[in-house]
């Protein structure tokens, strides 16, 4: 059939034009209705049929992808995605724990996700939340460089700081773009600062508190919110210390008691941990497991604090003039009753 | 590391020190069965404000006891030293068994 063979031509050149034209959906998004004024040094050519066709549409040298913001490390490795979970983890999650593991095997640490699970899952729960903390609190393994590096940009890397930099769209005009990623070269450059070689770090920071903690194989126990019962009962299970945070009866879970789930709890050890953008050793963090009925039981302390200091203060300030208003009230009927006095005297005398 | 000939390990660190790096990781070269094989490990975790210098206490099959000061000696050099006295029994224990 020649006529079909003879169309068949044509619209496959069209085809390929168009598609020279529109080169990714992100190209789409930026390309302007009238795509004349095209003008750079950079070229794709797509289809070896379009290219006399297409040779006006170039990218402009500065062009960068939209989906695709420049990085300082190479952005679709596991390594960069892993530090990217790690900073917006750190960023979200106002409690870690920091643990140490020696030589956990596969079946251990299931059977030590299994008690803690059961431990936060059986927390009895006067608050709404508490069966969702239960079930986002995770224990994890992490690469211990990268979590040390994440923990640097999220320390000393502040996106909002950053200025504008000015790249081409794809149709040559220039953008003022915010390069403020993780992964960004600002932030590699803020942590290059921050962290000189020579230079201690302030101990203020709290990276400098945690950073001697990020040595050699770790773990991090994450809570999604402060949550001291939810603490305790997590270190009843993993770091079980017998007054304040017995580990539980063998009656009540036989699971725990288990060779399997004993000789990999023996093997975690909890260093410190990380509470709302402050560092805690063993003993602070148990002080924290240990706070009764949790943070709305430190506000309602506060709360009754500030109240009962208010009234003394408002007392001791009302007393003065209430007292000077005593003294001249006295005063007053004192003198009132000698003006009387002298009058029923005198009256007396007039009458008699 | 050659970890058949140890009975005992007792450390004692402040984890917020940097010196202690060298105990710890010596903890995570003791194999996953070493506490089922016999071994005893135990460790005292200092609290954040102790000074204390780590320690590292080993006992050996044949009674030999090592101090390890963990402030000065890297891991690298820990295990050279356990390695030296364990080498000896390996030997003992092959010539034994014949």
């Amino acid at each position: 059939m020649p006529s079909r063979l003879r169309c068949a031509a044509p619209r496959g050149l069209s085809c390929a034009v168009n598609h020279a034209r529109i080169p990714n959906r992100s190209a789409v998004l930026l390309l302007p209705s009238a795509p004349a004024a095209i003008a750079a040094s950079r070229q794709y050519a797509t289809a070896a049929a379009a290219v006399s066709k297409s040779s006006s549409f170039r990218l402009p040298d500065d062009y960068v992808p939209p989906t695709k913001p420049p990085t300082a490390r190479p952005a679709d490795t596991r390594k960069s995605q892993l530090l990217r979970t790690y900073t917006s983890l750190l960023r979200s999650t106002p409690l870690i724990l920091i643990f140490q593991h020696n030589n956990l095997t596969a079946v251990e640490w299931a059977a030590v996700r299994r008690e803690l699970r059961l431990a936060l899952g059986s927390i009895a729960s006067e608050r709404t939340n508490s069966a969702e903390v239960a079930s986002r609190a995770q224990l994890q393994v992490i690469r211990t460089r990268i979590f040390d590096v994440a923990l640097k940009i999220v320390e000393f890397h502040d996106p909002s700081k950053v200025g504008p930099t000015t790249v081409s769209a794809l149709t040559g005009e220039k953008v003022q773009v915010v390069y403020n990623h993780d992964l960004s070269k600002a932030a590699y450059k803020a942590v290059q600062a921050a962290t000189k070689a020579d230079e201690p770090l302030p101990e203020s920071s709290a990276y400098a508190q945690i950073s001697p903690l990020l040595v050699g194989p770790l773990a991090i126990l994450t809570l999604p919110a402060v949550s001291p019962a939810h603490l305790a009962a997590a270190l009843s299970i993993l770091a079980p210390s017998p007054p304040a945070f017995p580990a539980p009866s063998k009656k009540k879970s036989p699971g725990y008691h288990d060779p399997i789930a004993q000789s990999g709890l023996q093997k975690l050890m909890l260093i410190g941990g990380r509470i709302e953008d402050k560092v805690f050793d063993l003993e602070g963090v148990k002080w924290v497991g240990g706070i009764e009925g949790g943070l709305d039981a430190l506000r309602a302390q506060l709360v009754y604090m500030l109240q009962s200091a208010g009234l003394g203060l408002t007392t001791a300030l009302e007393g003065a003039s209430k007292s000077l208003w005593l003294t001249l009230e006295s005063r007053r009927s004192v003198l009132e009753e000698e003006q009387n006095g002298g009058k029923e005297g005198e009256k007396k005398e007039e009458s008699s | 590391m050659i970890t058949r000939f140890i009975t005992d390990v007792t450390t004692r660190f402040n984890p917020f020190s940097p010196r202690a790096k060298s105990a710890r990781l010596f903890l995570t070269f003791l194999p996953p069965t070493a506490r089922l094989s016999g071994m005893n490990i135990t460790t005292q975790l200092l609290p954040r404000s102790s000074t204390e210098p780590s320690s590292l206490h080993i006992k050996f099959k044949d009674g030999k006891e090592m101090k390890l000061d963990c402030e000065a000696m890297g891991i690298k050099s820990i295990v050279e030293e356990v390695d030296r006295h364990s080498r000896l029994l390996q030997k003992e224990a092959d010539l034994a068994d014949g």
